[in-house]
């Protein structure tokens, strides 16, 4: 006796359909789990045994084969526990099998007959070929945002069986209670002074380019990182489901709700590894960092402290926007659409308050500024350095434009941006320059002299006019002025490399 | 062949014999006035070599027979023929205290040097001196003040004596050699082969062609730590006048004011910002009696070489136009980030970086890591201006 069960595993965030076939026969009494299961996978028996004989079933005493199809791609986790289940009592006859014929089935069983949750319901659902789908009721609110009205739930096995079994009707899913209203975030008002960093942050949100804050201990680099979050627009519904695709599938807390409706915020400690940052694992291929801050905002504080290696791996996430991990068992792709933020030191000791006041040696700062790559420190299209705020006016200073008028400017800028090219400004190609960022006569000599002097590459010179054209679109302006070019490079101060504090030191 | 005797056959100079003692390893200028004895050089190193240094060492204290042991070993595998020719081949001259070349400077010094190591002319040390002592974190003010001084006083005929470390020694010798006038003077820790800071290479050269750089140490000697207060002990006593620049709390600047104090040298300190860091020492100088350095002018007082009105250089930078002056106002005389100036003036940022590229440009404006600095007076080189950096300049020299 043969019953097929649809369910789905995870690959990455995707997750791909896969059909639970159980084989119920005479012979010597066992047990067998193919098609590539991992060990969590394999202990399913145990699992489903237990939750069988608690929920008053007999467990067959014949051959059962469970075989995973398709059977040549490697599977992990707990959550075929149920359809498991659910088909060997199909096989079984306990349950008409054509009451499970247009079910999926998502759950890891308790020893009691309990549905637990599984992590990634939100791509596993996505992926389930048939028409309903059964979750652990802990997992409901994130299966509603893509499977709908054919989310069903139930409490334990014993449940299922009789409704499934025609005795009882679904129970009701809890119709979705209105998400909570999302906690405050950090308001930019509370920042005191720092204009010119507030302007930069702007300038970020609207165009999308990372930025890198270099200033003393407790000039607001932190403070100033943590709320460009707010200045975000709110996540469109798909860039949200998207966000919280990756978040399910790595296995983090979801918000009451289960959308992810904000921009995320990550900020990984410094000894982060390569893995944890872009993603990957030994075997189960997860996202990182970076892809957990997709449409968000990844800050890497105290950027000099970072494992090379792993600030190395961001290069062609940061250049591409996606992440593509590639291991013996399989490759992944994973979003990684992120302004990354970027904090340091000016050098270990800290205290550049003031020209003259550092007290590091010359090659200790050499070796502090050699762990950041010259292609990395590239990535910045922003680079300023922050002061510590004059003390009258942190006390004294009237607060600041606030987040939410910062954002709705922000907003009208990135919506600019999309009507004219398609993209956001951090990601014009240079071809594309000449025709959505026309400067005028005085920008374009600016911008001569500064390639003349020797402080603008070729490349950097596109970004240039790139961040440009983000702040004319900020002040509502078609043609990119002057004043737009000076304040985009005032804000790609010259990053201190080693060569470059030897020239500066000898002035 | 004897080692007593030259390349050529000729017996070598004392001076030989002393810079062999003073490549021996831990051998510092008091320890090799022990070693002698009152006697001569070859003396001494045959003492070394058999052993037979005796009582000579018992000053020293607990390391003298450690010491003697190492010395031995070490002179044993030497030539003291085959290194004197390292220094004719380096065309560094040695010369040793009490023989007829050696600056009359230090007849009467409490602390001479025992052998100079020279590359230049001896001659430069004829005339007036004034040593020029700062720290190597200096603001741009600092660097400026040391360039004016430095061109100055070489432009008035006195040598300028420093020691050709990052910052305020460089801009002053970088000053002293921009204008034709009396030739620099250096001194340093290391080995006259043995360039430090690497960043001063075109600057050592320059200053070794037009004057003469001196140290105490034999070639090849790196520049361990004890060897700067040392080096700083002979700017001291070189220089007639020493006018500290810029220096830290506890800087290594102090160490050459101890020493000019202790020779009844006039100490005269640049006033700086009670704000920074980098004139606290200065200023602390000037509280306990040092005499304020406010230019050329004042050094020149203190050296008994008053002159006349002096005439300052017309200025050549383009004039600040009437929408960069509230902008060049509002940088003021101290550091300052742009942060500041957009809150000070109350204009955008664009407008802001606009004005201040142009002042940048003009030379008025200097900047580096962020902080911008208003540029006194026209210093042609040392401006980080593009528009100048073309210019053969101090710039060249100071790479």
């Amino acid at each position: 006796m043969l019953a097929i069960v649809s369910s789905a595993a995870l690959s990455g965030v995707q997750g791909f359909p896969v059909s639970v076939e159980v084989h119920v026969s005479g012979g010597l009494p066992g047990f067998a789990v193919v098609g590539l299961p991992d060990t969590s996978c394999r202990e399913a028996r145990d699992r489903v045994r237990s939750a069988l004989l608690s929920s008053g079933l007999e467990w067959p005493v014949r051959r059962v084969t469970v075989n995973l199809a398709p059977s040549g791609v490697p599977k992990g986790g707990a959550g075929f526990d149920l359809a498991i289940a659910v088909g060997l009592l199909a096989a079984i006859e306990e349950i008409p099998p054509e009451s499970i014929a247009s079910l999926g089935f998502l759950a890891e069983l308790g020893l009691d007959g309990s549905l637990r949750p599984v992590t990634g319901a939100l791509p596993l659902v996505d992926a389930v070929a048939a028409d309903g789908v059964v979750v652990a009721p802990d997992n409901v609110d994130e299966a509603r945002l893509v499977g709908g009205d054919g989310v069903r739930t139930v409490a334990t096995l014993a449940e299922l069986l009789t409704v499934l079994r025609g005795d009882a009707a679904w129970p009701d899913v809890a119709a979705a209670p209105a998400p909570p209203p999302l906690p405050p975030l950090p308001d930019l008002a509370e920042v005191r002074g720092q204009p010119v960093a507030r302007q930069a942050l702007e300038v970020a949100a609207a165009g999308g380019h990372h930025l890198l804050m270099i200033g003393p201990p407790g000039a607001g680099k932190t403070m100033l990182a943590r709320r460009l979050p707010g200045l975000l627009p709110p996540l469109e519904p798909a860039e949200a489901i998207d966000v919280t695709r990756v978040w399910s599938a790595s296995g983090a807390t979801l918000p009451p709700g289960g959308l992810v409706r904000r921009p995320p915020f990550r900020a990984p400690h410094h000894n982060v590894s390569p893995v944890a940052l872009v993603g990957g694992g030994h075997r189960s291929m997860r996202p990182g960092e970076v892809s957990l801050a997709t449409n968000g905002v990844l800050f890497l504080d105290e950027l000099g402290e970072f494992v090379p290696q792993a600030l190395e791996s961001l290069r062609q996430p940061l250049e591409e926007g996606v992440v593509r991990v590639s291991r013996a068992n399989g490759s992944a792709t994973y979003p990684a659409r992120v302004v990354l933020v970027a904090a340091m030191n000016p050098c270990p000791c800290g205290r550049s308050g003031a020209p003259g006041a550092c007290r590091c040696s010359d090659a200790a700062r050499a070796r502090y500024h050699r762990r950041l790559s010259g292609p990395l420190l590239d990535r910045f299209d922003l680079r300023l350095h922050v002061h510590r705020p004059d003390p009258e006016h942190l006390l004294r200073g009237s607060p600041g434009e606030t987040s939410a008028s910062v954002r709705d400017r922000v907003g009208a800028a990135r919506v600019r941006a999309l009507e004219r090219q398609g993209c956001l400004n951090g990601r014009l190609a240079p071809a594309e320059l000449d025709e959505v960022a026309p400067l005028t006569p005085a920008a374009v000599l600016l911008l001569e002299n500064a390639v003349r002097d020797g402080r603008l590459s070729a490349r950097g010179l596109h970004r240039v006019r790139c961040v440009a054209r983000s702040i004319a679109d900020l002040a509502e302006s078609s043609a990119v002025a002057d004043h737009h070019v000076a304040a985009a490079l005032e804000f790609r101060l010259p990053v201190l490399t080693p060569e470059s504090y030897a020239s500066a030191v000898r002035r | 062949m004897n080692p007593a005797d030259g390349i050529d056959g000729a017996p070598l100079p004392e001076a030989a014999w002393l810079a062999a003692l003073l490549g021996l390893s831990d051998m510092g200028p008091r320890r090799l006035l022990l070693t002698l004895a009152g006697g001569g050089g070859e003396a001494a190193w045959r003492a070394v070599v058999t052993g037979r240094l005796g009582h000579r060492l018992h000053p020293i204290g607990r390391r003298a027979v450690e010491l003697a042991a190492l010395w031995q070993r070490e002179a044993r595998c030497r030539d003291v023929a085959e290194e004197w020719q390292r220094y004719r081949d380096a065309s560094v001259g040695v010369t040793a205290l009490g023989s007829p070349g050696f600056p009359a400077v230090f007849d009467d010094d409490p602390e001479p040097p025992a052998v100079l190591f020279h590359q230049g002319s001896l001659d430069a040390i004829a005339g007036a001196r004034v040593g020029i002592v700062g720290t190597r974190r200096c603001t741009r003010y600092g660097r400026d003040v040391a360039f004016e001084i430095g061109a100055g006083l070489a432009a008035a005929g006195v040598a300028v004596v420093s020691g050709l470390a990052l910052g305020i020694d460089a801009c002053a010798h970088a000053g002293a050699i921009s204008v034709d006038g009396a030739p620099p003077i250096a001194v340093v820790g290391s080995g006259l082969d043995v360039v430090y800071p690497k960043a001063n290479r075109g600057l050592w050269a320059d200053v070794a062609a037009r004057g003469v750089v001196l140290s105490e140490a034999p070639l090849g000697t790196s520049p361990a730590r004890w060897r700067f207060p040392a080096r700083n002990r002979l700017i001291a006593a070189l220089s007639d006048v020493v006018v500290v620049v810029e220096s830290h709390e506890a800087g290594g600047s102090l160490s050459t004011v101890a020493e000019a104090v202790a020779r009844d040298r006039p100490v005269l300190a640049v006033p700086g910002s009670v704000r920074s860091p980098a004139s606290r020492g200065t200023n602390a100088l000037l509280a306990d009696g040092a005499g304020p350095a406010g230019g050329v002018e004042d050094v020149l007082i203190a050296l008994g070489m008053s002159t006349g009105a002096h005439r300052r250089a017309a200025e050549r930078r383009p004039p600040v136009g009437a929408a960069t002056a509230p902008v060049l106002e509002a940088v003021g005389w101290h550091p300052s980030t742009t942060e500041q100036v957009v809150l000070r003036t109350g204009r955008s940022l664009g407008e802001v970086a606009l004005a201040i590229d142009e002042l940048v440009r003009g030379g008025w404006l200097s900047r580096r890591e962020g902080w911008l600095e208003r540029v006194s007076a026209d210093r042609a080189g040392l401006v980080d201006a593009p528009a100048n950096a073309a210019q053969p300049g101090a710039d060249s020299h100071a790479e």
